[in-house]
C-alpha cells in the first residue's frame, strides 16, 4: 500500500502558498496600519468572482481575465482605504474601531457578492489548464496546483525583493516603524499605505483566484481564507513580511498531518487550535520574541 | 397575528442574547466576537436532552446554563489573557472550533443534519400540567425569561461590580493599582454573559423545534454584535431597540418586495454598512454610553 505521506506533504505545500498569499497581503497591511483588516478576505473572494464573470460569463480570454481581477482587487483595496480607514485614522480611531469598520464591510461586501452571484459554489477550473497530472515524490499535484504554487512562490520573492532593495520597501518599513517620523523626514505616508492596499489587496485577489481554480468560489470563501491568513500572519509573527510566509507553511502542514487520522472536516477547529495555542504560549509569533 | 408573536418571540430571544453579550462588549470593553457558540450550547442541550433523554426543558436549562459556564470558564481563563484585537481574534477562534464541534460531532450532534422534534416546556407537577404549546404562551414564557435577564443585567450595571467592570474598561491598569484582581471580574463576567446565551439557545431550540449548525456560525457572532452596536454600547434598552430594529429588518425588506433569500442577504448588507457608517459618524450607536 502506498504511503500518504508524500501526498499529504504535497496538500500541505499548496495550501501553504495559497495561505502565505493571503497571509502576506494581510501582513503588509498590517504592518502599516496597524489593525486587523478583515475586509481583505472579501478581497479575496473578489478575485474569484471578477474571473468568474469575465473569464466564464463574458468569455473574455482567461489570462486576460485573471489580470483584470487581480487589477480590480487591488483597486477595491485601495478605495476600502482611501473612503474608510483613512477618514477614520484620521479622526485618531482606535483599532477595535477599525476593526468594526472591517467587518462591517466585510459583511455588505459578501452578501452584494451573493446577491449578484448566488451562494452556490461554482468552479473556475473547467476552461483553463488541462487536467494533467503530475507525480511530485509519490504524490499528486494538478497543472492548476503548480502554477498556484509557482505564482505565490514568484509574489513571494518579488515582494522581500522589494521590500529589501527599492525605495519603495524602505518608506514601507519606515511607515510601519512610526508613521509619525515617516512623515516629518517627508514621506507622503497616505500614498505609501494607499499603495500598500493596492498591492496587498492584489495579492489577496491572487489567492482568491488560486482557490477558485483549485477548488471553487462561494461568497464565504473569504472569511474562511481570511482567517487562516490571519492565523498564519499570527503564527509566523504579526506585520512581519516573512513571519506569513513561514506561518503559512506551518499551518498548512499542522492542519494537514493534523487530519491524517481524523476527518478532514476538523481542519479548521485545528486551526484555531494551532492560533489559540500560539496566542497564549508565544504571542509575538514563530519569527518574533516578545 | 401569529406573525407578530413569532417577531415578538424572536426579538425576546436575540434581546437575551444582545443584552448579555453587551456585559462583555458594552459595560466591560472587550470584543468578544464568540456568542453565537454560547448560544448553540444552550440548544443543543435543550435539543439533545429532549430528543434522547426526554428530559424537561426547565432541567435541559439549567443543565445547559452549567454546561455553558464550565465551557465558558475555560475560554475566558484563555481569553483573559489577551486584549484589544487580539481578544477579538482569539474570540474567533472558539466560535470556529465550537462550530467545528456542531458540525463534526456527528454521534451527538447529528452533524448537518441537525435536530428535528424538538419539544415545547412543560410544567408538570402532578397535580397540575402545562404545556407552553402555543406561540402566545411561549411568549409569555420567553418575554418573562428576557425580563429577568434584562433586570439581572441592569442589576449587574448598577452594582460595584459593574462599576469595577466599566472601571476595567476605561482603564485597567489603574483599577488594577487600586487592588481589583481584574482577571476575576473579566473571568466572572465572561460567564454570566455566556450562561445568559445559553438561555437564549434552550428558548430557541425550544421554539424553532429544528436545530442545526448553520444557526451557531461565526456571522451569527458578528449579527449580536451588530445588534449592540447599533444599539448602543453599555445600555442595557440600547440592546433591546437594536435587535428590534435588525430582526424587524428582514421582515420590512421581505414586505417592501425583495424574495426572501435577498431579503436575507439585504438584511446583512444594510448592517454591514450600518456598523461602517456608526464607526465613520456615531461609534456609541443610538442611545450607547461607551464608544469603541
Amino acid at each position: 500500500m502506498d504511503s500518504i505521506i508524500p501526498q499529504l506533504i504535497v496538500n500541505s505545500i499548496i495550501a501553504g502558498s495559497i495561505y502565505s498569499l493571503v497571509a502576506l497581503g494581510f501582513n503588509l497591511i498590517f504592518g502599516t496600519t496597524k489593525f486587523f483588516n478583515l475586509t481583505h478576505g472579501v478581497i479575496a473572494a473578489i478575485g474569484g468572482y471578477t474571473v468568474f464573470l469575465l473569464g466564464k460569463k463574458l468569455g473574455i480570454d482567461i489570462y486576460l481575465a485573471i489580470f483584470i481581477a487581480i487589477i480590480v482587487c487591488g483597486f477595491v483595496g485601495w478605495l476600502t482605504e482611501v473612503f474608510l480607514y483613512r477618514p477614520l485614522r484620521n479622526k485618531k480611531a482606535s483599532a477595535m474601531v477599525l476593526l468594526v469598520a472591517s467587518l462591517g464591510l466585510f459583511t455588505a461586501m459578501q452578501a452584494v457578492i451573493a446577491i449578484f452571484f448566488t451562494s452556490q459554489f461554482q468552479t473556475l477550473s473547467n476552461n483553463f489548464g488541462s487536467t494533467k497530472i503530475y507525480e511530485f515524490f509519490g504524490g499528486i499535484i494538478t497543472e492548476v496546483q503548480l502554477y498556484i504554487l509557482i505564482a505565490s512562490f514568484v509574489i513571494m520573492i518579488g515582494l522581500a525583493l522589494m521590500m529589501k532593495f527599492t525605495k519603495f520597501g524602505k518608506a514601507i518599513k519606515a511607515v510601519s516603524d512610526n508613521e509619525d517620523v515617516a512623515k516629518i523626514v517627508g514621506i507622503n505616508t497616505n500614498k505609501i499605505v494607499g499603495k500598500v492596499f493596492f498591492i496587498g489587496s492584489a495579492i489577496a485577489g491572487v489567492a482568491g483566484i488560486a482557490i477558485g481554480f483549485d477548488t471553487g468560489i462561494e461568497p464565504t470563501m473569504g472569511m474562511n481564507l481570511l482567517l487562516k491568513g490571519v492565523i498564519a500572519a499570527i503564527v509566523g509573527g504579526v506585520g512581519n513580511v516573512y513571519g506569513g510566509f513561514i506561518g503559512a507553511f506551518f499551518l498548512a502542514f499542522v492542519e494537514n498531518f493534523g487530519i491524517w487520522k481524523i476527518s478532514g472536516e476538523w481542519k479548521d477547529a485545528i486551526a484555531f487550535l494551532v492560533l489559540i495555542l500560539f496566542l497564549i504560549f508565544r504571542p509575538g509569533g514563530i519569527l518574533n520574541k516578545k | 397575528m401569529e406573525y407578530l408573536i413569532h417577531l415578538a418571540i424572536l426579538i425576546s430571544i436575540w434581546s437575551i442574547l444582545a443584552i448579555s453579550l453587551n456585559l462583555i462588549v458594552g459595560y466591560t470593553g472587550l470584543i468578544s466576537i464568540t456568542h453565537a457558540a454560547f448560544f448553540g450550547m444552550g440548544a443543543y442541550a435543550t435539543a439533545i436532552l429532549d430528543t434522547v433523554y426526554n428530559i424537561n426543558f426547565f432541567l435541559s436549562l439549567f443543565i445547559g446554563i452549567i454546561i455553558t459556564a464550565v465551557i465558558s470558564l475555560v475560554f475566558g481563563l484563555i481569553l483573559s489573557r489577551f486584549k484589544g484585537d487580539y481578544y477579538a481574534i482569539a474570540s474567533f477562534g472558539f466560535n470556529i472550533i465550537v462550530f467545528s464541534i456542531f458540525l463534526n460531532w456527528q454521534e451527538l450532534t447529528r452533524g448537518p443534519l441537525g435536530i428535528p422534534g424538538i419539544g415545547r416546556p412543560v410544567i408538570d407537577v402532578g397535580f397540575f400540567d402545562f404545556v407552553f404549546k402555543s406561540n402566545l404562551n411561549f411568549l409569555i414564557l420567553v418575554a418573562v425569561a428576557t425580563f429577568l435577564i434584562y433586570l439581572i443585567a441592569q442589576f449587574i450595571a448598577n452594582s460595584s461590580f459593574g462599576r469595577v467592570l466599566k472601571a476595567i474598561r476605561e482603564d485597567e491598569k489603574t483599577i488594577q493599582v487600586f487592588g481589583y484582581k481584574t482577571g476575576f471580574y473579566k473571568l466572572l463576567i465572561f460567564i454570566i454573559s455566556a450562561s445568559m446565551a445559553s438561555v437564549a439557545g434552550s428558548f430557541f431550540a425550544s421554539y424553532i423545534t429544528f436545530i442545526d449548525p448553520s444557526t451557531f456560525a461565526l456571522s451569527e457572532s458578528i449579527f449580536i454584535m451588530a445588534i449592540i452596536i447599533l444599539g448602543g454600547l453599555a445600555n442595557n434598552k440600547g440592546a433591546f431597540l437594536g435587535t428590534v430594529f435588525l430582526i424587524l429588518l428582514p421582515e420590512v425588506l421581505r414586505f417592501v418586495g425583495f424574495p426572501t433569500d435577498v431579503a436575507a442577504q439585504m438584511r446583512q448588507v444594510v448592517y454591514g454598512l450600518l456598523l461602517v457608517w456608526l464607526m465613520m459618524y456615531r461609534p456609541q450607536g443610538l442611545v450607547g454610553e461607551y464608544k469603541l
